[in-house]
């Protein structure tokens, strides 16, 4: 591969500039991995769409299983862009600059896995494209009351907004690198700045729009996780129906993109060699919020637990048993001790907190965030109102590979996206004064 | 008038034979499925008889309720189908349209009877049950939603010959699979747009119940129990 | 033609900018080219901007569009579900909001590429250097010495004339 970047001036460039430059043997060998994993799962998806979707674990009456589940942890993985990004921004926080552009790539490569959910879990995917409307000799329309099309058109907004978010901030540094690089990087680098120049009014009207797809992000990322969450609430199976879905999952999308966003930051940071600009204090802070939001959750799930428990309905009542005392207990408490127990004890602890146990804390989050999806979509549907129908989910190796598959596909798209561009926004990074 | 089809089962009498459940089978082209496959909960029953048992040995009582599509006026099914796969016909009839389902299966989560489902592969019948097959039924490809559909092929049929004959459809004219076959004449199917008719006089009796009642989706099977 | 001055701080660029005003200098004429942004005091050299305007038509037209869009589609084929009424602002609001919000998006990223003058033709940039404010003044050939001298009492570090490239 001949084309480089040529590492010359200030050590910010020269720290960023180097990792994209050469494929050290660690790099190419995660690439491979998570090439491979991310094929075998898009094999199995063909092998599904082939043999019929009963190769997974879904069943009467759990109709929705993994890939559902998948769908709404992703979902949520992709607001860690909007808060870092939007509010930050919104409020002025300057430590923020360093970590926007990852939470920026986060938010797009999970909107993209997440969105391959709702094709996935189709019975007839080769249809999926039923679901937009276009003019075709059925003479027919899409069904816009359906929460399924309010998810279709929040997605596709909310993805649009997305990319242009993470590419905008990126032309700086895009025309930059281009002056630097050789080979197809420096092609694909002046193709991509637009020809910037940096004069003021290219940086005015940047930041004026900036600014402006700040709120607008911020107003559809709220919106996006409370249409997610109303797929469910919309329902009628029992704990489903409930009010306090819309709030409570973007809180939890907010608190599992953090986590995402720590996790992602620790491994970039030991990896491209950053100590220097991605420092304790960021993940101080972004610790405080991680705490922050796992108190947030806590709350939403008492306030939901108790409510369902004191309401004493038959049919929220069964669900509520199962999940809390009966065949999803482990669940539900090894998804309190992941959320709620070990960030509260190594996030509020002072002593304790240090970028491992932040990391290990965002780790946790994560895992407990994707099992809560799980408690959500699962005990609902194996309790319906008519008791004869009980059953219960056991997921196949086809759901489980594809699930491993698209964290691989999030790691893949995370390696080739580092390798691109620099993963800090350099000319925003300058701009804070750091002692 | 439009018809307004419904139905009322007897609980009294039902003596919990699934003679219905056989004769749907056969008339609605039903798949198969094997032990293995009714215990991963792939069964297909458009009707069921569930059976309630109350009490301890030797005071047990056992009340069987055959579950069926319950045809609801305000099905929660049918706004959640992006793609317009069920909807609510002129007669009232929960319809099922297998072409257009794409697969999402919000329509079987949202529907609180439970009487919805899927073909999770393409159905097989060992030979020589494919000659058993009625013509008038389509024979659902995998990844498509199904239930019990009132037998809309009788209705269609006997509006047909009725039409053809200039008359109206009478009272007892159509007989879905599982009325027809019940033998404790348990099941009634009829116009519940002619008051005359005897569905809606057993609608309208004082045995009348409809099954979760309070969840506002007007269902328009009718259960007569005397007492709970 | 053009000549670009090379400057250490926003400052400097100010006085140059109001040392060449009275000479029939202004806005039009002036452009400032940095690695970073750059706030020249007393806002000099602020441009008018409608990208907010912008943002908001756009947003109240796609809402009217998807209002009128969704209306006509379910009247169109009319299929009740549920007993919902056809049309209904509880039932298809959200989309009205993704499309209001989509609207925004869109003129946001066409405004910034109209405003920032990406998306036309420009004329010649100097290179950029870090750490410094480069300013380049379009004036013609008979003027280059006055304003050069103008440019050096402000504090430039270098006059040179740009090469069209």
């Amino acid at each position: 591969m001949s084309a480089t970047v040529e590492i010359r001036g200030d050590a910010l460039r020269s720290a960023l500039w180097r990792p994209l430059n050469g494929f050290s043997s660690r790099y190419l060998l995660a690439l491979a991995v998570t090439f491979l994993v991310g094929a075998w799962g898009l094999g199995c998806w063909g092998y599904q769409i082939v043999r019929g979707i009963g190769v997974a674990g879904i069943r009467r009456p759990t109709m929705w299983g993994f890939y559902l589940v998948n769908f709404v942890f992703w979902i949520g993985i992709s607001h860690a862009g909007t808060l870092i990004s939007a509010i930050l921004r919104l409020t002025d926080a300057g430590w923020r600059k360093p970590v926007t552009r990852a939470a920026e790539a986060i938010t797009v490569f999970a909107l993209m896995i997440g969105a391959m959910f709702p094709i996935i879990h189709l019975g007839r995917p080769w249809i999926f494209y039923w679901l937009f409307p276009y003019p075709n000799s059925r003479l027919l329309w899409p069904n816009f009351r359906s929460p399924l099309l309010w998810d279709v058109t929040a997605i596709s907004t909310y993805f649009s907004g997305g990319v242009i978010y993470l590419y905008l901030p990126l032309i700086p540094d895009l025309a930059e690198l281009a002056q630097h690089a050789t080979g197809w990087r420096r092609r694909l680098y002046k193709l991509l700045s637009l020809g910037w120049t940096g004069s003021d009014r290219q940086w005015h009207a940047l930041e004026r729009a900036m600014k402006l797809m700040a709120g607008t992000i911020l107003a559809v990322a709220v919106s996006v996780h409370t249409v997610v969450a109303w797929d469910f609430a919309m329902a009628v199976a029992p704990m489903w129906h409930s009010t306090i879905y819309g709030p409570y999952f973007v809180a939890g999308a907010i608190f599992s993109g953090i986590a995402a966003l720590v996790v992602a930051m620790s491994v970039i940071r030991r990896a491209l060699h950053l100590e220097a600009y991605l420092l304790p204090v960021h993940f101080e802070n972004l610790g405080k919020l991680l705490l922050l939001m796992s108190l947030l959750w806590v709350y939403f799930t008492v306030a939901e637990n108790l409510t369902t428990w004191y309401g004493n309905g038959p049919a929220e009542m069964s669900v509520f048993g199962e999940r809390v005392r009966g065949r999803y207990a482990p669940f539900f408490w090894f998804m309190v001790f992941c959320n709620f127990v070990l960030p509260f004890v190594l996030l509020s602890v002072k002593r304790l907190r240090s970028v491992t146990t932040i990391t290990i804390s965002g780790v946790a989050v994560l895992i407990g965030m994707w099992v809560e999806r799980f408690m959500i979509v699962l005990p609902s549907l194996s309790r319906p109102h008519l008791p004869a129908a009980t059953g219960f989910y056991a997921p196949t190796w086809v759901e489980i590979s594809i699930t491993a598959s698209t964290f691989a596909a999030m790691i893949m798209f995370y390696l080739i996206f580092c390798k691109l561009f620099p993963i800090i926004a350099i000319w925003e990074y300058k701009h804070v004064s750091h002692g | 008038m439009e018809h307004r089809w419904g139905m009322a089962i007897d609980l009294d009498r039902c003596t919990g034979c699934e003679a219905c459940v056989v004769a749907c089978h056969a008339e609605n082209n039903l798949p198969l499925s094997d032990p293995d496959q009714a215990e991963k909960g792939r069964a297909f029953h458009w009707i069921r008889v569930d059976r309630y048992y109350e009490g301890e040995f030797p005071d047990i009582r056992v009340k069987y309720m055959p579950v069926l599509c319950q045809q609801c006026d305000e099905a929660p099914c049918e706004p959640v189908c992006p793609v317009y796969a069920t909807y609510h016909n002129a007669e009232g009839l929960n319809v099922q349209v297998y072409n257009r389902c794409v697969g999402t299966r919000y329509c079987a989560n949202n529907c609180p009877y439970s009487v919805r489902f899927f073909n999770w592969f393409e159905p097989e019948w060992p030979a020589p049950l494919p000659l058993q097959h009625n013509p008038d039924v389509a024979v659902r490809p995998s990844g498509v939603m199904e239930k019990c559909t009132f037998c809309i092929q009788r209705i269609q049929r006997v509006k047909r010959d009725a039409q053809a004959e200039n008359r109206h459809v009478g009272d007892g004219d159509v007989q879905p699979a599982c009325v027809q076959s019940c033998p404790a004449e348990a099941m009634t199917f009829g116009d519940l747009n002619d008051p005359e008719s005897k569905v809606s006089r057993l609608a309208g009796s004082g045995r009348a119940t409809r099954l979760l009642e309070d969840l506002g989706t007007k269902p328009k099977v009718f259960y007569l129990q005397r007492g709970k | 033609m053009y000549l670009t001055a090379d400057f250490a701080d926003a400052d400097s660029v100010a006085r140059a900018i109001t040392a060449l005003r009275p000479q029939g200098f202004h806005a039009d004429h002036l452009e400032v080219f940095s690695t970073e942004p750059v706030e020249i005091p007393g806002g000099l050299l602020d441009r008018p901007s409608h990208m907010s305007l912008a943002a908001v038509a756009s947003a109240s037209t796609f809402f009217v569009l998807a209002f009128l869009f969704v209306r006509y589609a379910q009247y169109d084929y009319p299929l009740i579900t549920g007993g919902m009424p056809l049309f209904s602002w509880w039932a298809d609001g959200v989309i009205f909001y993704e499309f209001t919000m989509f609207g925004s998006i869109t003129a946001t990223f066409v405004m910034f590429l109209i405003e920032s003058g990406l998306s036309k033709r420009r004329a010649p940039a100097p290179v950029l250097q870090a750490g410094r404010i480069l300013l380049r003044i379009s004036c013609q050939a008979g003027q280059a010495a006055v304003v050069t001298d103008s440019l050096r009492q402000a504090g430039a570090a270098s006059v040179t004339e740009l090469e069209r490239t």
